[in-house]
């Protein structure tokens, strides 16, 4: 899971982040995180400052080659794509804004309230309070202006906005918790259903197909279900006889996969059915997957071994 | 160490390095005048690693990644997690990953899709062992010693429980 989170100054939209982070047990990566552990890996304290001060400074290469926008990019994404994080800033929903199931919030307040807040909190008067804002909005616009080119405000980077004038803290986590729990319930499939109305939610033949999807899915291998049907015989008017729709596809890897838990006299048919569509497209990669090699993969990843037919 | 699960020698220390000297001399004639990172894949292949680098003539960085799961992860969609991940910057480079065996691809083609995000000029595959009939995935395996036998190998990285890694040579494992 993958929550992104924009916020105006003043807005409160740093107490929902940790409040929410809470809820969901998840880690907040903060632009202090950023600043403390990461940047050192690549900067020295003279360009940590000059990150502080310049959202230009990003843009700018470090001594191992690369920008300083990029290895936070890198860093970034190296970590969503082990684990489920919320991200508070850094430009992360034009990052991530193709990512499937990422979920981005935008949290805003109008600007008296906003002022209004700042003044207690800061204990500033109202002119202060508004050189204030307008000071930390501008650095904000910036600093995604300078290193993605988009403009902060735009609706359309978000798929929610939450105005806190008249919404407490605890309603906005509330809305965000159901939002995050639904889009964790749905699978990638169901997820990508919403986005592409064409696809449907997938149902299994045989629980041994699941569990083969299982498998991919905790290597985050991308797959596709029965999507093609090869025809491997005519009768002499050309009409189909026989034909062949292996289990999977993998598109990344080109591959189809043919699952055969099944007895052994009905896998020589099957091996007999793959060499043919191995004959008839040429260049076409398709592998089974014989039953001891799945009930091997099966025992490894702990799923279970009840299904000895298909 | 005990060696009582130890059977047949299927490669010995001779075999072996003879086979990687010469698949050194490969990778240095594919890679002449560019700067190679290696990624090997903990922790089986590292021996391999050690003794591949030392016959490269080309200049070289080496890194390492590891991989794993908690028992109550499985079944969880991205499951499989990098416990140690790649510090050397790879955009750019020409990257060649080794592993100590190949079998059915997943964990290559998990390891491959990552490392292809940080937008590399290249990335090969290299292994110590190949077992070809196990495949799942349909990857091109650019660098191999040897194919894999249907057998359970220890030694020369490869372990039993943790143990034999350090045996100089490849052998049977029997229960």
């Amino acid at each position: 899971m993958l929550i992104t989170i924009s916020r105006q100054t003043g807005s409160q939209g740093k107490e929902i982040t940790e409040l929410l982070a809470q809820k969901l047990n998840l880690p907040i990566i903060t632009r202090d995180l950023v600043m403390s552990r990461w940047m050192p890996e690549i900067a020295n304290q003279h360009e940590l400052h000059m990150l502080t001060q310049s959202a230009g400074f990003f843009l700018s290469d470090s001594s191992q080659g690369i920008t300083f926008a990029d290895f936070l990019e890198n860093k970034l994404k190296e970590l969503v794509y082990q684990q489920s994080v919320i991200i508070f800033g850094l430009g992360a929903q034009i990052i991530f804004d193709d990512y499937t199931g990422a979920l981005h919030v935008k949290i805003m307040a109008s600007q008296e309230i906003r002022i209004n807040r700042i003044m207690q909190t800061h204990c500033l008067e109202k002119k202060d309070a508004e050189r204030f804002l307008d000071l930390t909005d501008r650095k904000h616009r910036r600093y995604i202006s300078t290193i993605y080119g988009k403009d902060w405000s735009d609706p359309s980077l978000y798929h929610i906005t939450l105005n806190t004038d008249n919404l407490s803290i605890d309603e906005a986590v509330s809305v965000l918790y159901y939002m995050a729990q639904n889009r964790q319930s749905l699978p990638s499939s169901q997820v990508d259903t919403l986005e592409k109305p064409t696809e449907k939610s997938v149902v299994f033949k045989h629980p041994s197909e699941e569990e083969f999807a299982a498998i991919l899915d905790m290597h985050n291998i991308e797959w596709q279900y029965e999507p093609r049907t090869f025809p491997i015989e005519w009768d002499t008017e050309g009409n189909i006889t026989q034909a062949f729709a292996p289990d999977f596809y993998l598109p990344r890897f080109d591959t189809y996969i043919e699952l055969t838990t099944m007895d052994q006299r009905y896998v020589s048919q099957k091996k007999k059915k793959v060499q043919k569509l191995k004959k008839l497209y040429p260049g076409t990669n398709i592998n089974i997957v014989f039953k001891k090699d799945f009930y091997s993969l099966a025992k490894r990843f702990g799923l279970g071994e009840d299904n000895n037919r298909k | 160490m005990n060696k009582s699960g130890i059977g047949k020698i299927i490669y010995t220390e001779e075999q072996i390095q003879k086979k990687i000297a010469e698949l050194a001399q490969v990778i240095n004639r594919d890679y002449k005048g560019e700067k190679l990172i290696i990624i090997g894949v903990l922790k089986g292949s590292f021996y391999f690693v050690a003794d591949l680098t030392r016959h490269l003539t080309m200049p070289v960085n080496i890194d390492f990644i590891s991989i794993g799961s908690t028992p109550e992860d499985l079944n969880i969609t991205g499951a499989i997690r990098f416990t140690r991940n790649v510090a050397l910057n790879l955009t750019g480079q020409h990257v060649l990953l080794v592993e100590d065996v190949i079998g059915t691809g997943l964990t290559l083609g998990f390891i491959c899709q990552h490392l292809e995000t940080f937008e590399p000029a290249s990335l090969k595959i290299c292994t110590l062992l190949d077992n070809p009939a196990g495949r799942i995935l349909t990857l091109p395996i650019d660098y191999s010693c040897f194919t894999m036998p249907d057998l359970f190998l220890v030694g020369y990285g490869l372990d039993y429980n943790e143990e034999y890694r350090n045996l100089r040579y490849i052998a049977e494992y029997r229960e």
